[in-house]
């Protein structure tokens, strides 16, 4: 396999995390919730998928669970920020420690204390005849794991969700323009439960992902800033499906390229290299933050009978 | 001449044949303390532009906004078609045919025309966003109604004249047989207005109704057939557009009356406030100095979007002098007095207080320089909510050597500031620790008002510092006001209530459209020509 | 958004000493019923759970000192998280200003060999006070200057401070005996005195000392007045001549300078070096300590102690009753939120609208 591969391979297989989770953060918010639970939901999703599949023997149902455990994180986040108004940004925090918790609870509680952590069968490769013979992009894009193929597909039927039908029009305007929504009957608060519930889902499959494509176990601290890189990233990627997945492969890279450097000891301390991800991003946000626009009601709580709420 | 009191819904002697499209009984609303309406009826025949008239504050947006479901009524019943009907959402709006053109667009940006116009609706290609036909109806109804718009342009390249008109596709598109259009001139050009009219005009030949709210008496009587008057949350009266005159709307909307109030009843004139307000009292001396206090000249300012409001604003205020400035809102007083207490900075022109420059400075240089400020939302710009008393009182003036010691706030000084005000302005809560957004509208008052005279005012600007205020409280600032003037503090006084003007005020000027279209001094003040001025109705009638 | 968050967090003062020590309580009490239940789910038995969680602080005395140990970086990067939020902005970056400010100290603490006690100890306080402030004034010069939203940068830098850790601890001055990432120790004329048996070390008067003159600025300074109206309300915070822009920036500059001294602390009075992982989970903590005092600078140390009697019985309970001592973390959690509910909850009787 040629290095060009090698590289892209590992490129789209770290892909996958950073997709879900933006995805799912870009859902809630285009619906004007702002999400900042990912890094404990990733954890919780880690955590039960790594459970449910040694338990079960199934990594689908595995998959499966922990998608529903964030879901019900969506829940509690749509239904407290829009029927009871609370602050996103304090119950976002607040699911964020609860998931943390819940995720070490849970292992704790299934495996306890054991030297030797028992492992799951990772995520088994399927190559697509044909389309994986292509050179240099074939292997490295149609030669991967289920959920590599998920994530493709689910960014581009956000997309044509989003922009190609009636009800991704709905939800669009939902964070743009609530008011503008909810005076045309599109009630504002279903569809931000619904979209936080499907949003939190996907971000507990991105953090399912880590176990069962990478390390077959779960192990504390494992998301390791995937969560909050993820919210950078959705800015990043102006919250468009369509550029979050180059946004996506540019993060992946990043963490591929920190890695792979510590690897061959080029002469700079490898620390510095392992810090690149988050510097990188901090200067990405400053260029993002000038060009990228945010749904204009993100993280705003809609009250239909507040006199300034425009 | 068809005239109806308010609360005894007798038949009208020109009742149409037909029922009325819409009815509404005995509406209620309040927000807090605040009674927004106070048991309105409302009544709409079918195929009519009816006029809805009334100053700021009268209750007609809200009256709307309840017959669109966006506010629920405290009390009151509507019937559309004779049949009662619970509007609980704008969803259930929709459904009984009610349309409504909010004054703030409520489009979204982003989006294409059509793209805005269909926003919630259920298309034939659900759930597939196919909108070629939707284009096709758009431009079929654009044509018709003589709204000439293009269905594929992104709503934020449109100009305000042609977003207005997407908002009324919007509810045509629906299928709204009673269509409301809030204040829908504001922005226009005259030009644009005429379209406006024409496109009403149609709209009623195919059957429909339309509500018009406004404040503007010349475009009321061009297009309406029949209006409604109301204030302060009340219905004031009903006509039919050819039994009344410029004269009378504008006496009827300002509630000022002397002038054209020999047919009025008693009981009107007690409904819209007249009562309680003295006359102004033209032997008060006046304390008024030839000595210019605040110099503005040519001052150009823009709103929030970044829009000029101010064109070339002049005014000199002198030491001792209350200067009333008279205006309907949006027509450039409120960023007016934002830049005159130095929070806005002006786009052009030169300000002087006491002879020493003035615009560019920070804020806080203006309140050094004794500027004080009544702001017009006083829950908005005025207090800290979950501030005490003692705190809010002391805001602005928290780092003079008054409250001040070795960079901490000196919080007995405030205390006893704070205990004396609240004596002094009758300020009613149980304690200087009290949070201030938890008290009465008036008492908001009275702290902004304890806080502005602590500070010991060269300048004092005050925007519609009334508006919402019981009668004591109205007296009490009054009292305050004319205070500061005694003590030689310049005063500029914006507001839309022309009694109050008349009564405080030494010299009025008319702002209309960002410009200043008219001044009068006390003494020679003729409240209708003024009223004429800020309505925009020159010369005319 | 922000001024909201005050505005649930902040309730006004005179309802707070009525009603909401009530519902401080009933929240308290509901967290630990369904924690209860959670651990009765698991087969174990919450009695004894409950028990080692409240009383191992108080039983011995090294339970005690271990509880103020953890007091210290609790409460100070509660503080850290405060003051920003006071004026609207959320600090989420406690944990990479400690250990920034633990690297400094440390860095300071192994050069500066045999210089006296009176010149080393505060210079390192100072050093590690500095990176903090240095560390968090990087997301507020990102915020003031380009408007990015400061969780996110304050979240990253938490990361970035990881590689900065490693590289000193393993790289420049590393302990070779350690097989863990550990710098050789500081100084010894750079450790906090100590009093007491067990000892107890002197951060824990610092972090009293600072927690009560953040309480006399916050209340009574000119600072903290500016900084409670930018909170409060930022339109007539600006009307009334505050720059609202400067004070946010300010804040979280303070904040970050807290959570400095926070890992100067550390490394002077705990460990006497450079741990990699000493800041364990103080950053969740000292945000729960934040949102539970809602903003009260004087409730603040209190709900801090609390929560290190948590911490610290947790440890215990997973010994004596087989429950894993991440239950507590998902108590607080619960007790947050269901305060936060209650602040909606109760007052929508007689709520005035606007």
């Amino acid at each position: 396999m040629s290095n060009a591969t090698q590289f892209l391979t590992l490129v789209v297989t770290a892909m996958v995390p950073f997709i879900l989770a933006s995805q799912g953060t870009m859902l809630g918010g285009r619906a004007g919730v702002f999400n900042v639970s990912q890094e404990g939901v990733m954890a919780l999703g880690a955590s039960v998928a790594f459970l449910v599949s040694l338990k079960s023997g199934s990594t689908l149902v595995g998959l499966v669970v922990a998608l529903l455990a964030g879901a019900v994180f969506g829940l509690v986040l749509g239904a407290a920020t829009t029927n009871l108004r609370l602050d996103q940004f304090v119950v976002g925090l607040a699911l964020f420690f609860a998931a943390t918790g819940l995720a070490t609870l849970l292992y704790k509680v299934v495996i306890g204390v054991a030297t030797q952590p028992p492992l799951v069968p990772t995520l088994p490769q399927w190559r697509i005849p044909g389309l994986a013979s292509i050179p240099v992009v074939g292997p490295a894009v149609f030669d991967q794991n289920g959920l590599v193929y998920f994530a493709l597909l689910l960014s581009a039927a956000l997309y044509w969700l989003l922009y190609h039908t009636s009800l991704g029009m709905r939800l669009r305007a939902v964070g743009e323009n609530p008011k503008c929504a909810d005076s045309l009957g599109v009630s504002i608060t279903s569809t931000r439960i619904v979209t936080s519930v499907i949003g939190s889902g996907l971000i507990a499959l991105g953090g399912a992902y880590i176990p069962l494509v990478y390390t077959g176990t779960y192990t504390d601290g494992m998301v390791a800033g995937r969560g909050w890189l993820a919210i950078a990233l959705t800015f990043f990627g102006a919250w468009r499906p369509q550029f979050i997945l180059p946004g996506a492969a540019f993060f992946a890279a990043m963490e591929v390229l920190a890695l792979r450097v510590q690897v061959q000891g080029i002469d700079i301390p490898h620390q510095f290299i392992g810090m690149l991800p988050y510097v990188a991003t901090l200067l990405i946000i400053i260029v993002a933050a000038r060009w990228a626009r945010a749904p204009a009601f993100l993280g705003r709580n809609y009250d239909r009978e507040s006199r300034t709420a425009l | 001449m068809t005239e109806m009191r308010p609360t005894t819904p007798a038949p009208l002697p020109q009742r149409a044949p037909e029922p009325a499209l819409l009815r509404m009984h005995g509406m209620r609303k309040s927000f807090g303390t605040v009674v927004a309406l106070d048991g309105v009826d409302f009544e709409v025949a079918p195929r009519q532009v009816h006029g809805l008239l009334g100053g700021n504050g009268a209750g007609k947006t809200t009256l709307m906004n309840v017959l669109y479901g966006l506010y629920r009524p405290d009390s009151g019943a509507v019937e559309i078609d004779g049949q009662q009907v619970h509007i609980r959402s704008p969803r259930d709006a929709i459904r009984h045919g009610v349309g409504m053109v909010h004054q703030s667009f409520l489009q979204v940006d982003t989006y294409t025309v059509t793209e805005n116009i269909v926003l919630g609706t259920r298309l034939p290609s659900f759930p597939v966003l196919s909108l070629h036909d939707a284009h096709q109806r758009v431009r079929e109804m654009s044509e018709r109604f003589g709204l000439d718009v293009d269905p594929g342009v992104r709503v934020e390249d449109l100009s305000v004249g042609l977003r207005q008109r997407v908002e009324i596709l919007k509810a045509l598109y629906r299928g709204a047989r009673l269509l409301v259009l809030d204040e829908p001139t504001t922005n226009l050009t005259p030009h644009e207005v005429d379209a406006l009219f024409g496109s009403l005009r149609a709209i009623v030949e195919e059957g429909m109704s339309v509500v018009f709210i406004t404040h503007k008496i010349r475009e009321t009587l061009a297009v309406c057939d029949r209006l409604t008057v109301m204030r302060d949350g009340r219905l004031v009266t009903v006509v039919d557009r050819d039994a009344v005159d410029a004269r009378r709307l504008a006496g009827l909307m300002v509630g000022e009356l002397s002038e054209a109030g020999e047919e009025i009843r008693d009981d009107v004139a007690a409904v819209i406030g007249r009562e309680g307000v003295e006359e102004a009292d033209a032997l008060t001396p006046s304390s008024a100095t030839t000595t210019p206090r605040m110099v503005a000249q040519g001052v150009c300012a823009d709103n929030d979007l970044g829009v000029e409001a101010v064109h070339g604003v002049s005014l000199t205020v002198h030491r001792g002098e209350i200067l009333g400035v008279a205006g309907v809102a949006g027509n450039g007083q409120g960023e007016l007095v934002e830049v005159l207490s130095g929070i806005r900075t002006a786009r052009s022109g030169s300000i002087e207080l006491d002879g020493s420059p003035m615009a560019g400075q920070p804020t806080a240089r203006w309140l050094a320089a004794g500027v004080a400020y009544v702001p017009e939302d006083r829950t908005r710009d005025g207090i800290l909510p979950t501030s005490s008393i003692a705190e809010n009182i002391v805001l602005g003036a928290h780092r003079s050597p008054r409250f001040r010691r070795r960079g901490f706030i000196d919080s007995g000084a405030v205390r006893r500031t704070a205990a004396t005000a609240m004596s002094a302005y009758s300020i009613k809560a149980s304690s200087v620790n009290s949070p201030a957004g938890e008290l009465s509208g008036g008492n908001i008052q009275r702290v902004i008002l304890a806080r502005v005279f602590g500070h010991d005012p060269n300048l004092l600007v005050l925007h519609n510092p009334t508006r919402g205020l019981d009668i004591r409280s109205t007296q009490f600032v009054y009292e305050r006001v004319r205070e500061a003037a005694a003590a030689d503090a310049a005063v500029l006084l914006v507001s839309e209530d022309l009694d109050e003007l008349m009564h405080l005020a030494d010299r009025v000027v008319a702002v209309y459209s960002g410009r200043i279209v008219g001044e009068q001094s006390r003494g020679a003040y003729n409240p209708y020509e003024i009223g004429r001025l800020m309505t925009g109705v020159r010369g005319e009638v | 958004m922000t001024s909201a968050a005050l505005a649930q967090l902040n309730r006004p003062a005179v309802r707070r000493s009525a009603t909401s020590a009530l519902s401080y309580i009933i929240a308290v009490l509901a967290a630990f019923l369904v924690t209860g239940l959670i651990i009765l789910w698991l087969g174990q038995d919450p009695v004894t759970a409950f028990r080692s969680i409240l009383t191992t602080s108080f039983r011995t005395s090294f339970g005690f000192v271990e509880t103020l140990h953890k007091w210290v970086p609790i409460s100070l990067l509660a503080l850290g998280f405060t003051i920003p939020l006071l004026s609207g902005k959320f600090n989420i970056g406690g944990e990479g200003q400690l250990l920034v400010g633990a690297c400094a100290a440390a860095a300071v603490g192994i050069t500066a060999q045999g210089l006296p006690a009176v010149i080393l100890l505060p210079a390192i306080l100072i050093a590690g006070t500095a990176a903090g402030a240095v560390w968090a004034g990087i997301a507020a010069w990102l915020l003031v200057r380009f408007g990015v939203n400061e969780i996110l940068t304050t979240v990253l830098l938490n990361f970035a401070s990881f590689g900065i850790v490693d590289y000193i601890a393993s790289e420049v001055w590393s302990d070779p005996a350690a097989g863990h990432p550990t710098t050789i120790p500081i100084a010894d004329a750079g450790l906090l005195p100590t009093f007491g048996a067990p000892p107890v070390h002197a951060g824990v008067i610092i972090a009293l000392v600072v927690a009560l003159v953040a309480m006399l600025i916050v209340r009574r300074g000119t600072a903290g007045y500016e900084l409670r109206a930018v909170g409060a309300n930022p339109r007539a915070a600006r009307v009334h001549g505050v720059r609202i822009a400067g004070v946010a920036a300010a804040a979280l500059v303070v904040g970050g300078a807290l959570g400095g001294l926070a890992g100067a602390i550390e490394v002077t009075g705990v460990y006497g070096k450079l741990i990699e992982g000493l800041q364990t989970n103080y950053l969740l903590l000292g945000i729960i300590v934040g949102l539970i005092a809602r903003g009260n600078v004087v409730a603040l140390p209190f709900v801090a102690f609390g929560i290190a009697v948590l911490e610290v019985g947790a440890s215990a309970m997973q010994r004596t009753a087989d429950v894993p001592n991440e239950m507590v973390l998902i108590t607080e959690a619960l007790i947050l939120i269901f305060i936060l509910a209650s602040t909606v909850v109760q007052p929508r009787v007689g709520r005035r609208s606007r």
